[in-house]
């Protein structure tokens, strides 16, 4: 071992140490709680924040909620800020459009705009907004609504559930930030009419506004994009399109707000008579492998909350709720199923096959099992609410369309770089992630997530700077072939092709954004990468030190090991005093992604009898792909070993965890007794 | 490496047995959330039949509860089950190869073992009473022609209805 590590020493290099930029400002991308939330914290912490919502208004999806689990508070309530604004005390939560929000210096909101494009480098974004025009100057405007009374054009109030109309201009709810109207673009008559511009007193109107571009130069962007209700109408036999009496939770959630469009009072859409049977059905495309595999997890919750605040503001009612199975793990939550119990809100153990509706009367009925009293059941409804499952968001997709598509998970929201320790980071150095756009989550859950990313772009961008190894990979650009293989392989986006002066190109590392796994290297088919601190000459070395001494009667074997979880589970296996045979020698790797082919095979030439790879569990590597790499390379020479008349099972790999020393001291043990029956491997010196 | 295994299926539990005869296809996937049940045109109108339970039954491992029970028999193949089941479970198919073991097992309706030999002994499933025959021309049906029911029998002693038919008999 010290001969290795002294034959390694030799053709080591000296790593330099490197210094990159970073902005000290910062993008959140969505305008919801969490987005609202990481903003507030970040400007508190003096950085320069831009927050962008694509709706005209701030709040998301919380604030058409009306009503939050568990803290039965309004949904558009935040936390004032902390940053000195007079007026305000920062002691408590209030409204948004009087939390002293809007009045943050460093805190520039941007509405009715996205993002284009997002180029540049962690520490130096550069990203491309695009904001369309509100054509109502928000300086001016001072919310007097004598626009509104004139506007001759009318439409469904999205913002409201369809459930009233709405004029071009208008506001969602007098309490929304900014408290400022805006004109829909698609129906308004514009010059045609123009009858607001002749009575707004303050002369806010300004029909000829355009879009505009603005580019911002940022350090780190928090992405913040939340999800969305999932479209109901797929499962036809729920009806959600045909029949109007079918809503969503969302929808019924308009309804019971007062300031809502039926000022609170839950109607049937149809008659707009009251709904004095009510019948909610959860899990409709969640759990379903035909659409959603994923329990949304908030969804119980919404239900029982809707159920009960119809319960308490009309004790009349009946109300029940369809499930497969009730979730209520938060804090307080059981509290909630208790509550609901308690009030006389049925249960009903079964998930309905079909809602129908009665041709006469125009009432639904839910045919359903209740599986706990093995009868069916026909449930007449008023109204019938489902509860859908909750997904990706536009935002979330429009983001995966201009580049950050690796970024996501199968199922299509934002993955965090470890579910377990890293929650709010992602693989990409400078992109931080929270809220509902990693999965649908509680408001509680949400704001925890929000703290989190601040405080994780806070740290990135602290220092105004980022100081690093050059522990990277680097890439020999003459031999580069320009296959395309590293760029796509690389799980942290460092390897970019970019055209030379010659007429082709080549890959080329960011020393800033590469984490030195090798991973790379062994992908290269022209042997075109080397890592710095690990390079094929110290590696050969290091073997060939291994192997030249055999002070046991027994055959040598090469046990090649990553840093991560397969060393360490080595380490454990010695910290434990475990017996693993002292012919079995150990050389680490930064990660098995690292070896290529022809090294198993120059380890046999070397002296080894036999070959063990270490690698983490196959969707544990601690470099996402690395170890599942190893296991094709080793599956491959398998194969070449079988050509040149070797047994395959010379060389077999391993995936353990650190708490599996005892398995490795076995697969040594194993691996000795084995070889030894294979008796002495002929030298391969001539091939 | 992985191991594979060949075990018997007896040592196998039941709905691993039921997978390798539906080809792969698991009704381990249940979670009992019953809309099969509602789905069912049978179970509404039979309370001896609910495909929610048979899968329960038979994901608890009671083989011979659910082999011997007349449930798996009352099946009518409309698929409505499988068509909405939200875990994709191929519950119609499970009760094909429910039937299939019980079968096998002797586990056969009297009803059926009835159209099994009269199949047998005179082609046609059931037997034409001198009644029929008389009627048929004044409706103005034509004469039933002879089954041939010795080519029928060819057939039917190629295939394993004839040593189903045996044990049946032995039973």
């Amino acid at each position: 071992m010290l001969l290795s590590a002294i034959e390694r020493a030799k053709l080591l290099e000296p790593i330099k140490k490197l210094e990159f930029p970073t902005l000290k400002s910062a993008l959140v991308i969505g305008g919801g709680i969490a987005g609202m939330q990481t903003a507030v914290d970040l400007a508190d912490l003096g950085f320069e924040v831009n927050l962008i919502e694509k709706e005209p208004f701030l709040g998301g999806l919380a604030a058409r909620a009306g009503r939050f689990f568990p803290t039965d508070d309004c949904a558009i309530c935040i936390q004032s800020p902390a940053s000195d604004v007079k007026t305000i005390t920062h002691t408590s939560r209030k409204c948004v459009y009087r939390s002293g929000f809007s009045e943050i210096q460093n805190l520039n909101i941007l509405t009715n705009s996205r993002v284009v494009a997002i180029e540049g480098a962690p520490g130096e974004y550069k990203v491309t907004i695009e904001k369309k025009p509100r054509y109502v100057n928000e300086l001016k405007c001072v919310a007097c609504d004598l626009c509104t009374a004139v506007c001759p054009v009318e439409a469904p109030d999205e913002y409201n559930a369809k459930l009233k109309k709405r004029k071009a201009i208008y506001i969602n709810l007098p309490n929304v930030h900014p408290p400022v109207y805006t004109i829909d673009g698609n129906i308004c008559k514009f010059q045609d009419c123009a009858k607001c511009v002749k009575v707004c007193p303050t002369k806010a109107i300004e029909l000829g506004q355009k879009s505009e571009r603005i580019t911002l130069n940022v350090g780190s962007i928090i992405v913040a994009t939340g999800f969305e209700e999932f479209d109901s109408s797929v499962i036809k036999e729920y009806h959600y399109d045909d029949y109007p009496d079918v809503i969503t939770n969302l929808e019924l959630a308009r309804m019971i707000d007062g300031f809502g469009p039926t000022s609170g009072e839950v109607i049937r859409p149809s008659n707009r008579k009251p709904a004095k049977k009510i019948v909610f059905i959860q899990c409709v495309g969640s759990r379903d492998r035909r659409w959603n595999e994923h329990c949304s997890s908030i969804c119980c919750m919404i239900s029982l909350k809707h159920a009960m605040l119809i319960k308490s503001a009309f004790p009349e009612a009946d109300v029940a709720i369809c499930y497969i199975d009730i979730r209520t793990t938060g804090r307080e939550h059981e509290d909630y199923y208790e509550r609901a119990r308690e009030m006389g809100i049925k249960f009903i153990k079964g998930r309905p096959t079909e809602i129908t509706r009665d041709s006469e009367t125009g009432k639904l009925i839910v045919d359903v099992e209740d599986a706990l009293l093995h009868r069916f059941l026909e449930v007449d409804a008023d109204l019938v609410v489902l509860a859908p499952a909750m997904i990706p968001s536009e935002g979330t997709k429009e983001l995966a369309q201009i580049g950050l598509e690796p970024l996501l998970d199968e199922d299509g929201f934002f993955k965090e770089y470890n579910a377990k320790l890293r929650p709010t980071e992602t693989t990409l150095k400078g992109l931080y992630i929270c809220g509902g756009a990693t999965f649908p989550k509680d408001a509680p859950t949400t704001s925890l997530h929000a703290h989190s990313a601040a405080l994780k772009a806070a740290k990135f961008m602290n220092n105004g700077k980022i100081i690093k190894d050059q522990r990277t990979a680097i890439i020999d650009e003459e031999y580069c072939g320009d296959c395309t293989f590293c760029p796509v392989t690389c799980p942290y986006g460092a390897i970019t092709i970019v055209p030379t002066n010659e007429e082709h190109s080549v890959a080329r590392v960011s020393d800033l954004m590469c984490e030195g796994c090798g991973i790379c290297v062994g992908t290269c088919p022209l042997n075109a990468i080397e890592l710095r601190h690990s390079r094929p000459n110290q590696m050969l070395a290091q073997m060939k030190a291994l192997m030249s001494i055999n002070g046991t009667s027994k055959p040598l074997v090469l046990a090649i090991c990553c840093s991560e979880c397969g060393g360490t589970a080595v380490d454990s296996s010695g910290m434990a005093m475990m017996q693993y045979p002292a012919n079995v020698r150990v050389m680490k790797v930064p990660c098995t992604g690292i070896l290529q082919v022809h090294q198993f095979l120059e380890a046999f030439k070397a002296g080894a009898q036999g070959v063990m790879v270490v690698a983490c569990k196959s969707d544990g590597c601690h470099y996402e792909m690395g170890s599942q790499n190893a296991e094709k390379k080793v599956e491959l020479a398998r194969v070449l070993l079988k050509e040149y008349g070797i047994e395959p099972e010379r060389l077999e790999m391993f995936n353990l965890v650190f708490i599996e020393g005892d398995k490795f001291a076995e697969a040594a043990r194993n691996m000795t007794g084995k070889l030894e029956k294979m008796g002495s491997l002929q030298s391969m010196g001539g091939s | 490496m992985k191991h594979e295994s060949k075990k018997e299926p007896s040592n196998l539990t039941f709905s691993e047995e039921l997978r390798q005869k539906m080809l792969g296809e698991t009704i381990n996937l249940c979670y009992q959330c019953g809309t099969c049940a509602s789905s069912c045109p049978v179970a509404k109108l039979d309370p001896r039949f609910n495909p929610r339970e048979v899968i329960k039954l038979a994901l608890l491992g009671e083989r011979e509860e659910v082999l011997s029970s007349e449930a798996i028999w009352l099946c009518c193949s409309c698929f409505n089950c499988d068509e909405r089941c939200p875990q994709r479970v191929a519950i119609a198919l499970a009760i094909y190869a429910l039937r299939n073991i019980a079968f096998k097992e002797g586990h056969i309706p009297k009803i059926y073992s009835e159209f099994a030999s009269a199949l047998s002994n005179d082609g046609r499933i059931v037997k034409i009473s001198k009644f029929v025959e008389k009627k048929r021309p004044t409706l103005g049906l034509p004469s039933l022609k002879p089954t041939g029911v010795e080519a029928l029998r060819k057939i039917l002693s190629t295939t394993a209805f004839e040593k189903l038919q045996q044990k049946e008999g032995e039973k």
